[in-house]
């Protein structure tokens, strides 16, 4: 099964290398979202301080989401025919896409993490629980994200359904990576809400890889 | 060939009694003096509090409905689901909009970031997606198999919803119903308040069963559609086709 998931996670870094649709339009429209927020919420310096983090965050739950629904991991029926007549354990399938959209949103929160960094003036601390928590906010919205791709697969409003059906369902991601980061602000310890986004994760492991073989499609 | 019912039994005996129900509670809340404090404005509480807890149990339903389908692959629980989850969305529409009423003149804003007006209005929205990816998908086996596993994720909010009352400093009043030492209000208004939550419990049951009776006549017009006994206006005319003569000539 690790081969296998490898092997799929490999192949759609590869086309997404070919396709570069996250570095040349995802993390660019996200950036552009973070410059249009001061514009309409005001541009006053400390508020944007205060408020960064937060916005930071919006962003990459609302844009990060169209990683797990970029076209070049989108399956003709055709490739999904050939995987399922290779043998291929649909869980490691699954498992293989959310980590290539997991590595994918990985490298979107730095680069999007540095820009809201200069724009916003953003003080950072706790390096390590950084790490952390945007290691454990990635993979699970890669997870929710590959899901909720397969649910609406072949759908015809599926670029427009994804987001709608991830974002009401990311908000423990989104609340503990904000509070986990927001110590002064926060009424838990960081150590609570990474437990809560880690355990968040599993749960979308496990449901991801039960469910795996009874939502592959073939003809 | 799979018989398929032609009418649709009219109103039952639920239905009349629910709705008989509804007009009682309705009159008990109109019938009460008014509230202490917050006076006239305060007999939307007998609308709001029984509407949340219902759309709470309509969701439960649909989330047993969801994982029963995931488990058995049975189209009855899928039929439970779906059931669950209108009614819930429906409930908590009138949830929301009772509250949005109540608060404007209590606390001054139509909306306020409550852990539970905020975790109400997000699980709305997941089952809005939920009605959503449903309506996206027009075969049933499949739309049941990706609607339950989507119905079921909707576990993941559990944790949020218990944690809220802890994470949130909340402006909503705790504990008039759910009090340890019991329900904390006065005889009349305590009567109004549990034939509202009756009412309000058995016009959801009657929509559940009468949404679960759909979901079944819709689920089987498809079987009954696939099996060709569905007869329309035109079938009996083919298409030209090349016949052979008794000399084996194709004419």
């Amino acid at each position: 099964m690790r081969v296998h998931a490898l092997a799929i996670a490999r192949r759609d870094l590869l086309r997404e290398r070919r396709a570069g649709e996250v570095l040349w339009v995802t993390i660019p429209f996200a950036a552009v979202a973070l410059l249009l927020i001061p514009l309409a919420i005001g541009t006053d310096q400390p508020t944007l301080e205060r408020i960064g983090l937060g916005l930071f965050w919006v962003v990459v739950l609302l844009f990060g989401v169209l990683i797990a629904i970029r076209r070049s991991a989108a399956e003709t029926p055709e490739q999904r025919d050939l995987t399922a007549l290779l043998g291929l354990d649909p869980a490691a399938e699954f498992i293989g896409q959310a980590a290539a959209s997991a590595l994918l949103l990985l490298g979107f929160e730095v680069v999007v993490g540095a820009i809201a960094v200069v724009l916003y003036n953003i003080e950072l601390a706790l390096w390590f629980w950084i790490f952390i928590v945007m290691f454990s906010a990635g993979v699970g919205l890669a997870l929710l994200g590959t899901l909720a791709s397969v649910i609406a697969r072949s759908v015809n409003a599926g670029p427009t359904l994804v987001p709608f059906l991830v974002a009401p369902l990311a908000v423990p991601i989104l609340l503990a990576a904000t509070q986990a980061l927001n110590p002064s602000e926060s009424t838990r310890s960081i150590l609570s809400w990474v437990l809560l986004m880690l355990i968040t994760d599993l749960v979308l492991v496990i449901g991801g890889m039960l469910s795996a073989r009874s939502l592959q499609e073939t003809r | 060939m799979t018989s398929f019912p032609t009418r649709v039994r009219g109103i039952s005996v639920l239905d009349r009694v629910s709705l008989l129900a509804l007009g009682l509670a309705l009159g008990l809340a109109f019938l009460t003096p008014p509230e202490a404090s917050q006076g006239n404005v305060a007999r939307l509480f007998y609308l709001h509090v029984p509407a949340v807890s219902v759309a709470y149990l309509a969701f439960v339903a649909a989330l047993i409905g969801s994982m029963g389908y995931l488990i058995t692959r049975n189209m009855k629980f899928d039929h439970l689901a779906v059931a669950g989850a209108e009614v819930g969305v429906v409930f908590t529409g009138s949830t929301i909009l009772a509250g949005m009423i109540w608060a404007k003149p209590t606390w001054g804003v139509y909306w306020t970031w409550s852990a539970r007006l905020t975790l109400t209005a997000i699980l709305l929205f997941v089952y809005l997606g939920y009605l959503a990816l449903r309506r996206l998908i027009a075969d049933p086996s499949t739309r049941a198999r990706r609607a339950s596993l989507y119905g079921t994720l909707s576990i993941i909010q559990i944790p949020i919803i218990h944690f809220s009352v802890i994470w949130w400093r909340d402006i909503h009043q705790l504990g008039t119903i759910a009090n340890p030492t019991g329900i904390q209000m006065d005889g009349i208004l305590r009567v109004a308040f549990v034939a509202g939550f009756v009412a309000f419990s058995m016009i959801a049951t009657a929509l559940c069963v009468r949404r679960y009776q759909l979901a079944r006549l819709e689920h089987q017009l498809h079987l009954a559609l696939e099996e060709g006994a569905g007869t329309f206006a035109g079938d009996g005319v083919s298409s030209p086709q090349l016949v052979a003569t008794e000399r084996g000539e194709v004419v």
